[in-house]
């Protein structure tokens, strides 16, 4: 193999952006640079490319254009719609629900609200990574806001019961409630599986560009007609009042390119990245024993996989993978000796050990047959390499241990 | 230091770090071991375990196990280059200064793996 070969296997980190796409935004680098608050020629070209651009972010999960609001990403999409529903209905009610499997950005919205007075229920994931409707009945009390719950995790790619949670929603305002909302974190599933959000009956939903082969920078929040939030930008008019700012025209612009792409190439995207998936899979467990796939393997994002490695860390793969040319990704971080194992794989009730040596893989539309059968190669050996260091593996396959040598 | 130098630095491995982790010396266990020591940090978990074979005063021989992070696994690594056909008590002398400068170095938030292998070092000596 040759030694500068490299193969990136972290597309649930970002994508590389679409030569395509790059195409599209390009001139409104230079010649069509206007401010689409403008009123001029360049400002109303520059208008009208966001105007497409938001069409096509609205196809892609079947909203109105005017549901779209266009932002930096999905970090803000995800505070604009929590905080930003949080706050029109604080005075009445100050209960939200949520799960131990969210984004970082979404744990962290909800540690501030929960510093500043809010009840937040975190639903468990049980062992396959799904949440329950069912739970999220039993959480439900008269002063609920909001509930968000994501599309598809990050880490373990599980893909969780949206249309199912909507419907209580749905049972709830029959009832007459008002003052209950449902978002969701789509920015994962996004140009992976097929979106709708009269299917799936949210009312808020969050995306990101960079995870669908457009630039980082640009991201949007679906919020559906009537949801009322307070801006979290304030000064200026832009967004329908919802987030104030200069529209980052070319971003937006290769947002809505990649939109459109996403869902002209979705089937063929999915179809790859899941034969290639499992083809990866397939190959693990036939060259290396003791590991453990997190998340349940029949409802999974089509590109991605989680992976456990017994008896050894996930940082020690990690940089040893990458020394081969090899980039993926751990949950879990270790600094001055205290330990973060990843909240997800631990919220599945893995031990330690096994959230530690949880490796992500995800794969894209670029990753070939070879890149697999590259990593099926290095991989097992890197594992082994690893494993022969270490002290775990001699107890569980029951070598002699320390009192043995102690009394040699 | 300024606190982008550090960032800096938490990111970059040495090459000579990076060497050990790719291919570490001495690991494994040592059949014929006449002192071992093993500690474990409490709080992350990383453990290592030294084998040494001391005869007459002199260490022979070391071989490591480790479990934790690249630190603790390079740190053991280099222990036993260091400790090996050194007198015992050259070795109790040895620092954990001894260790980060062999390594080219760890950024703060990693010290700890360097700290672990002297107090490793230190039981697997008290052991003999
Ligand atoms: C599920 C999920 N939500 C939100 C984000 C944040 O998106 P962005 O990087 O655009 O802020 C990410 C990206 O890592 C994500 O995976």
């Amino acid at each position: 193999m040759n030694d500068s070969r490299k193969v990136y296997l972290d597309h649930s980190a970002t994508t590389p952006v679409d030569p395509r796409v790059v195409a599209a935004m390009l001139p409104y680098f230079t010649q069509k640079f206007g401010n689409a608050s403008s009123v001029h020629f360049f400002g109303q070209e520059a208008r009208a490319a966001v105007d497409r651009a938001r069409r096509e972010v609205a196809a892609l999960i079947g909203a109105r254009a005017n549901e779209i609001v266009f932002l930096s990403g999905g970090t803000e999409a995800n505070n604009l719609a929590i905080r930003g529903v949080c706050e029109a209905a604080s005075g009445h009610s100050r209960h939200l629900i949520t799960s131990t499997i969210e984004h970082s950005s979404v744990r962290g919205i909800c540690e501030g609200l929960g510093k500043s007075g809010w009840e937040i229920t975190r639903l468990p994931a049980y062992e396959e990574g799904v949440v329950q409707a069912e739970d999220v009945r039993a959480a439900l009390r008269p002063n609920t806001v909001l509930i968000s719950v994501m599309l598809a995790n990050n880490e373990i790619g599980t893909i969780q019961p949206i249309e199912e949670i909507a419907a209580l929603v749905r049972e709830e305002r029959a009832r007459g409630r008002r003052q209950l909302w449902f978002h969701t974190d789509a920015v994962q599933a996004a140009g992976r599986i097929p979106l709708h959000v009269d299917t799936l009956g949210c009312d808020l939903l969050s995306l990101s560009a960079h995870k669908l082969y457009a630039p980082k920078g640009a991201g949007a929040l679906f919020v559906r007609r009537g949801v009322r939030l307070v801006s979290q930008n304030v000064g200026g008019h832009q967004e329908r009042e919802k987030r104030a700012g200069t529209e980052g025209v070319p971003g937006i612009v290769a947002f809505g390119a990649a939109a459109k792409l996403a869902r002209e190439e979705m089937a063929e995207r999915s179809q790859h990245d899941q034969r290639l998936r499992d083809r990866f899979e397939a190959g693990v467990t036939e060259r290396i024993g003791n590991v453990v796939f997190n998340g349940d393997r029949g409802r999974r994002l089509p590109h991605l996989s989680n992976i456990s490695f017994r008896f050894i860390e996930g940082e020690g793969l990690l940089i040893s993978l990458d020394l081969q040319g090899i980039a993926v990704s751990t949950g879990s971080a270790c600094s001055s000796g205290t330990l973060e194992p990843s909240p997800v794989i631990r919220a599945l009730g893995r031990n330690d050990e096994l959230a530690r040596g949880a490796i992500r893989f995800s794969f894209g539309k670029d990753n070939t047959e070879q890149d697999v059968e590259y990593v099926l190669e290095v991989l097992p050996r890197v594992v082994e390499k690893l494993r022969a260091l270490s002290p775990l593996n001699r107890e569980e396959m029951g070598r002699r241990d320390l009192e043995a040598i102690g009394q040699n | 230091m300024p606190l982008w130098l550090l960032t800096l630095i938490a990111l970059t491995y040495s090459e000579a770090f990076k060497d050990h982790l790719a291919n570490p010396r001495n690991a494994g266990e040592l059949a014929n071991a006449n002192a071992v020591g093993e500690e474990t940090n409490p709080v992350c978990g990383d453990r290592l375990r030294l084998y040494l074979q001391v005869k007459a005063g002199r260490i022979e021989a070391a071989r490591f196990l480790a479990y934790g992070c690249p630190p603790t696994l390079v740190c053991g690594s280099i222990l036993t280059e260091l400790i090996k056909g050194r007198s015992v008590e050259e070795a109790t002398r040895l620092t954990r200064k001894d260790l980060l400068a062999a390594l080219g170095g760890l950024p703060s938030r990693k010290q700890h793996a360097a700290a672990l292998a002297i107090e490793t070092l230190r039981a697997a000596i008290a052991s003999v």
